[in-house]
């Protein structure tokens, strides 16, 4: 993570001061991120029913940017550029009579003030932020379900396209396409409005937007198939959009252990693969690698977080993700403490086998592998778990530990046919060849 | 030095179905070439289609601009500097426009 992605969510300014001009540079994912504010403000003028014209006045925006900065150069301040272009693109099509209705004389009043309000003025730039976060809110209500939740806020918060959006989750462009058109519609029908919410659904639609929010990070996270470079990026969204609500007043000690988990998992991004594209595991990564700015962050978070007497989900999660990342190397990491964090989290999660999974991997450091083994069998039968290739993953390295390499190779073997990455599938083969290599000697 | 002139023809529906992050990224690269040394300057031409002026019995007559039978439109020109056709060329060559456009190339008399 560059300095750039670290400061979008509190600093980078909406209709910013972002480098342009002479130096020809644009800020990193400018584009992207003008968006989110953009549409989030023209949609709050326009109203929710009119997002599709928010929009496609964004898209009118840059794409006059396209025709015009390559020959003319990157104006002063190319995120007001945008702005302004894209709210003249709306002021047309309006005056056009496309979306004529009764209110549109307010309207068209709102967006000519909006047009041409200074960047540099904090009460507007603080009227944008406030946009984005009812943007967020509206994307993620739990009146619409999550994969919806998750590809509306991709789209309209995020800036990402139909299909980018589905190389991050392996579907095809009509189906994420299609998905959009019915959160669209969902949102219409529900009546949802950009309100922000009330202190009596507060806790359910914050729950709502994060849920939606460590789901895009997760599939960011995990090292499932699909386009390296957009699943970073998702990781990097998620960051963003949890930071712009820590950072509103709406906040609760659970988005702050939500951030808090995040930045300190995305701080060993850097180090989870190497240079040929392999997997490392968590105990051999290079520490050096992790990104101290992040995981500054991180503990920041936490440390905000831990201030209500609440213990979610995110605390647990964000506390296991702190004892790795206090210990000095792989041998001082205190897996006691880790074991005693992943029974909260077994509770608290209401015994998932997911996390139970995980627990097996600290139970086989505190107590050895023969009573984590013990605990996996108790998991084979979960629906949760069939052909899950990280259970087939531990069994073998449990079986491995132990000395039954065979049954070790057989794990490893059915691990390859479940559904996993080319670098896991790598790290699978390496662990056979490894077996194969012992018999042979 | 001869100077050059680049004329860009591409046809803009194609941008629209770029990503916020790849138009980003394209005009980046506009920007990164127009940077080098020999490019003297780059002029946008507005988007409308313009007018053609002709001489009909020795009088001229403007008509709206040309409509070609392609979707590709002029859409702005640069000017290098090349000691010949074989260096404008090479200059040329990895420019981005050629991603998805046209570009035409000729030499300038001063």
């Amino acid at each position: 993570m560059t300095a750039a992605q670290l400061s979008t969510a509190h600093d980078a300014p909406a209709a910013g001061n972002d480098a342009g001009g002479d130096t020809g540079v644009l800020l990193e994912h400018l584009f992207r991120h003008q968006v989110g504010r953009v549409v989030a403000h023209l949609a709050r003028v326009l109203g929710p029913a009119r997002l599709d014209l928010a929009e496609e006045s964004m898209q009118e925006a840059m794409l006059r940017a396209l025709q015009a900065w390559p020959y003319q150069g990157i104006p002063e301040n190319p995120g007001a550029w945008l702005f302004r272009v894209a709210h003249n693109a709306a002021i047309d099509s309006l005056r056009r009579g496309r979306f004529l209705q009764e209110n549109s004389g307010v309207v068209l009043a709102e967006l000519t003030r909006g047009s041409s309000m200074a960047a540099a003025d904090p009460t507007f730039e603080e009227q944008l932020r406030d946009d984005e976060l009812r943007m967020i809110f509206m994307c993620c209500h739990p009146e619409i379900p999550r994969d919806a939740r998750v590809a509306l806020s991709l789209k309209t918060v995020g800036g990402f396209s139909v299909r980018e959006i589905a190389g991050a989750f392996l579907a095809d462009d009509a189906a994420i396409a299609q998905r959009l058109v019915r959160a669209k519609r969902q949102l219409r029908e529900q009546r949802v409005t950009l309100d922000l919410p009330s202190a009596a659904d507060l806790d359910e639609r914050l729950d709502s937007a994060l849920e939606t929010i460590y789901f895009i990070f997760n599939e960011g996270y995990a090292a499932h198939e699909g386009e390296d470079l957009i699943r970073r990026d998702l990781c990097f969204e998620a960051l963003r959009l949890g930071r712009l609500l820590a950072a509103s007043s709406l906040a609760t000690p659970r988005v702050h252990a939500l951030v808090a988990v995040m930045a300190l998992q995305a701080a060993r991004l850097p180090a989870r693969i190497d240079e040929a594209g392999d997997l490392i595991l968590l105990e051999d990564q290079n520490r050096g690698q992790w990104d101290q700015r992040l995981i500054a962050l991180g503990f920041h978070h936490f440390d905000v977080s831990i201030a209500g007497d609440q213990v979610s989900e995110y605390h647990v999660q964000a506390a296991i993700a702190a004892v790795y990342t206090r210990a000095a190397d792989l041998r001082s990491i205190d897996w006691a403490a880790i074991l005693d964090l992943y029974d909260q989290l077994l509770e608290i999660s209401g015994a998932s086998p997911v996390v139970a999974l995980n627990r097996a991997v600290a139970v086989a450091k505190v107590h050895g592998a023969e009573e984590a083994l013990a605990e996996i069998e108790t998991l084979r039968g979960s629906p949760q778990l069939r052909d899950y290739y990280l259970l087939l993953a531990v069994r073998g390295h449990l079986l491995q530990e132990l000395g039954r390499r065979e049954e070790a190779a057989v794990c490893w073997r059915a691990a390859l046919e479940c559904r996993c990455s080319e670098p896991e599938r790598r790290f699978l083969r390496r662990k056979l060849a490894g077996v194969d290599e012992l018999e042979s000697a | 030095m001869p100077q050059y002139m680049l004329a860009l023809y591409d046809d803009p529906s194609g941008w629209k179905k770029l990503s916020p992050e790849e138009m980003q990224k394209a005009v980046e690269k506009y920007m990164a070439w127009g940077k080098r040394p020999y490019v003297v300057q780059g002029k946008r031409l507005a988007a409308d289609s313009g007018r053609v002026l002709k001489g009909v019995n020795g009088k001229g007559r403007a008509t709206d601009g040309p409509y070609s039978e392609t979707k590709e439109v002029l859409g702005g020109i640069y000017l290098i500097e090349a000691k010949d056709y074989d260096e404008a060329v090479q200059r040329t060559l990895d420019h981005p426009h050629l991603e998805h456009g046209t570009i035409e190339l000729r030499q300038l008399y001063s």
